[in-house]
């Protein structure tokens, strides 16, 4: 979403909390197949990224406001969203089930419960689908034209609103199963967005905003130092959450732009 | 005139009815972090309010509850204690998080007005303030952790592992597991931190699988965290027991933990066999239609004190209500079988060192209690 519009939208995280609410109300509650609850909270968080960019981006964008005014109006919305789910939900966190149940599998030296394999398996399919469609599609190289120069897209014919709308509906779609992907971990609660929008933007710093393979590397050279620091660095353990953070300050020193240029 | 004469007729009635009344501030929290412990407990002193209103009240008055939500912050709370004093309550009792209950005293001290906590339990609460008009009956951290240690020393627990998480609280709880286990001469071969928001704790229990302990310390509060800490044991199908703070005696786990808590033993001051606690629980379900838990007690025990205070003092003067607070003996829901809340020799935390139980979780049912006490 960063790209064609370079708003950075610090309500990411609480999308991911929305999503993974929806999944504990269609999917815990009323007890939906997950396949069904998955495709209609994908399509309930579409809206919501449609409606978001239409009440809290589009009037300040039509108004001339600076980029920095968008992004205020979204960390706002970040508020209204994260105490919408607090008045409607008890402060509990909520169970949300597995798509494959509670279990594990060993495969040589890799292990891990059917959830991870999930979660790796579906980013995939989502970095790939992005990937094909930024680079590949005439679509996606217009919103690539809308980063470059907004006015020049424009005058070339491009409908502006209607990209952002786009990027903002499949942002937060994707924010939504990120969200779902990690609730039967972690059980959605209220408080879940920030901690996830951190991670994720770390990601995206490491890995570089102007590639879309650079949000994925970033990703998972952050997990890897996570879990590796944890797992076999001989330091004590409250240490070991301070790694990925010192990660980061290395990089914004030595390579702010991140591992991956865009391309010129 | 005529309209002169209303308003004075409506001002008289409304001093009647305020006179009518005995007024009792309540401060909680709706929005905050302590929200999950607060709002049952409240509910629980709402409750028994209505029963001691439905019985006729106290000294032939009802209770008026006047409730402020200080969404846990401490600088709030102080503020909120001023306006309930200034409202007319002779006692005020704490609902939220530790460090607002320490500032509301700073308001109550100097106004002289009887506060209580009956769920806090942090152990500074009554000995940081020489405030006469403050008391806890919440159980203290330190009984919790003791009566926790003396299980571990029963059950001759020799190599153990602890794991917390990065909060406050985890980092302070695990604080007090390590000094006594230490104490106790218990080694501990591992020790684990889960950071708040971590969406696996498989790498930390790989470390505690590795080092193969007699048993496992969870010290963590964050809800979340912890259901990570107790998924990644199911998932690595480990056999040795883990022993809990009391943190996992929150209902919540029934719901979120489902199928993940069976056999794990966790500190709390409710015992499901006590005669006063099924009694409770009875005329909850009657009066509202829903199950209480432990913490309903809390609240419930809390106005009950308050009122038993008031009846024994025979007015609602604040120094008279202090006197008779300050020397009340009295046994209510909380508490092992037997156990009565006391203040004696000055002190103002109430709460019996050996009241604490250990109980285990049976399938996905908050079970028995297996041990009493700290002895």
């Amino acid at each position: 979403m960063i790209r064609p519009t370079g708003i950075i939208n610090f309500a990411v995280g609480e999308w991911a909390m929305v999503g993974a609410f929806g999944g504990f109300l269609l999917l815990t509650e009323y007890e939906w197949p997950y396949p069904l609850g998955m495709a209609a909270v994908l399509a309930f968080m579409a809206f919501l990224g449609w409606a978001t960019e239409r009440i809290a981006v589009r009037p300040l964008v039509e108004k001339g406001a600076p980029l920095m005014a968008p992004i205020l109006a979204l960390l706002g919305m970040l508020v209204v969203f994260r105490e919408s789910i607090s008045v409607s939900f008890p402060p509990d966190p909520h169970p949300v089930p597995f798509p494959f149940g509670f279990g594990r599998l060993e495969w040589g030296p890799l292990g891990g419960s059917y959830q991870s394999f999930f979660i790796i398996g579906t980013t995939l399919f989502v970095f790939v689908g992005a990937w094909l469609f930024f680079e590949r599609t005439v679509a996606g190289k217009s919103f690539e034209a809308v980063a470059l120069h907004r006015r020049a897209a424009a005058l070339m014919g491009i409908n502006l609103s209607r990209v952002t709308a786009l990027s903002f509906a499949a942002g937060a779609s994707i924010a939504g199963l990120a969200g779902l992907l990690v609730s039967p971990n972690i059980s959605a609660h209220y408080l879940m967005g920030i901690p996830l929008a951190i991670q994720g933007f770390t990601a995206l710093v490491i890995g570089g905003v102007g590639r879309v393979e650079g949000a994925l590397l970033g990703g998972l050279l952050l997990a890897f130092a996570e879990q590796l620091t944890v797992r076999y660095a001989p330091i004590p353990a409250g240490y070991a959450q301070g790694v990925p953070l010192l990660l980061l300050m290395v990089f914004l020193l030595v390579r702010p732009t991140g591992l991956l240029r865009a391309r010129a | 005139m005529k309209v002169l004469a209303l308003v004075g007729a409506a001002l008289v009635a409304l001093s009647a009815q305020a006179q009518d009344t005995i007024k009792i501030g309540v401060i909680t929290d709706r929005v905050g972090v302590s929200k999950p412990y607060s709002e049952p407990s409240t509910e629980g002193l709402v409750f028994g309010a209505n029963e001691i209103n439905r019985k006729g009240g106290i000294l032939g008055k009802k209770i008026e509850l006047l409730v402020e939500d200080d969404q846990s912050r401490p600088d709030i709370s102080a503020a909120l204690a001023r306006k309930l004093i200034d409202q007319g309550v002779v006692f005020i009792l704490s609902m939220s998080l530790t460090p607002a209950t320490q500032q509301q005293q700073t308001v109550t001290m100097e106004a002289k007005t009887p506060q209580m906590t009956p769920m806090n339990s942090g152990d500074t609460l009554t000995t940081q303030l020489p405030n006469p008009y403050f008391w806890q009956t919440g159980p203290l951290g330190s009984i919790q952790i003791a009566t926790l240690l003396a299980h571990a020393r029963a059950k001759n627990l020799k190599r153990v592992s602890l794991i917390t998480d990065n909060s406050d609280l985890g980092q302070l709880i695990a604080r007090f597991f390590r000094s006594g286990l230490e104490k106790s001469g218990i080694q501990i071969v591992s020790e684990e931190v889960v950071p708040r928001g971590a969406t696996t704790a498989e790498p930390q229990m790989q470390k505690i699988r590795a080092a193969n302990p007699d048993a496992l310390f969870l010290a963590g509060v964050l809800t979340a965290e912890n259901v990570l800490i107790l998924r990644a044991y199911r998932q690595f199908g480990l056999k040795f027991p883990i022993h809990s703070s009391y943190n996992l005696s929150v209902p919540v786990y029934l719901t979120v933990g489902k199928g993940l808590v069976d056999g794990v033993t966790f500190v709390d001051a409710y015992d499901p066999d006590k005669p006063e606690v099924r009694e409770f629980e009875a005329a909850y379900r009657k009066a509202t239609g829903k199950d209480p838990f432990n913490m309903h007690g809390y609240g419930y025990d809390g106005i009950m004190l308050v009122a038993e205070a008031i009846k024994k003092a025979g007015s609602t003067d604040k120094e008279k209500i202090r006197e008779a607070m300050q020397s009340l003996t009295y046994q209510g829901v909380m508490g092992a079988k037997g156990m009565k809340y006391s203040f004696p020799e000055g002190k103002r935390a109430g709460f019996d060192p050996n009241g604490m139980v250990v109980r285990v979780y049976e399938g996905d049912k908050q079970g028995r209690v297996v041990y009493t006490g700290q002895k």
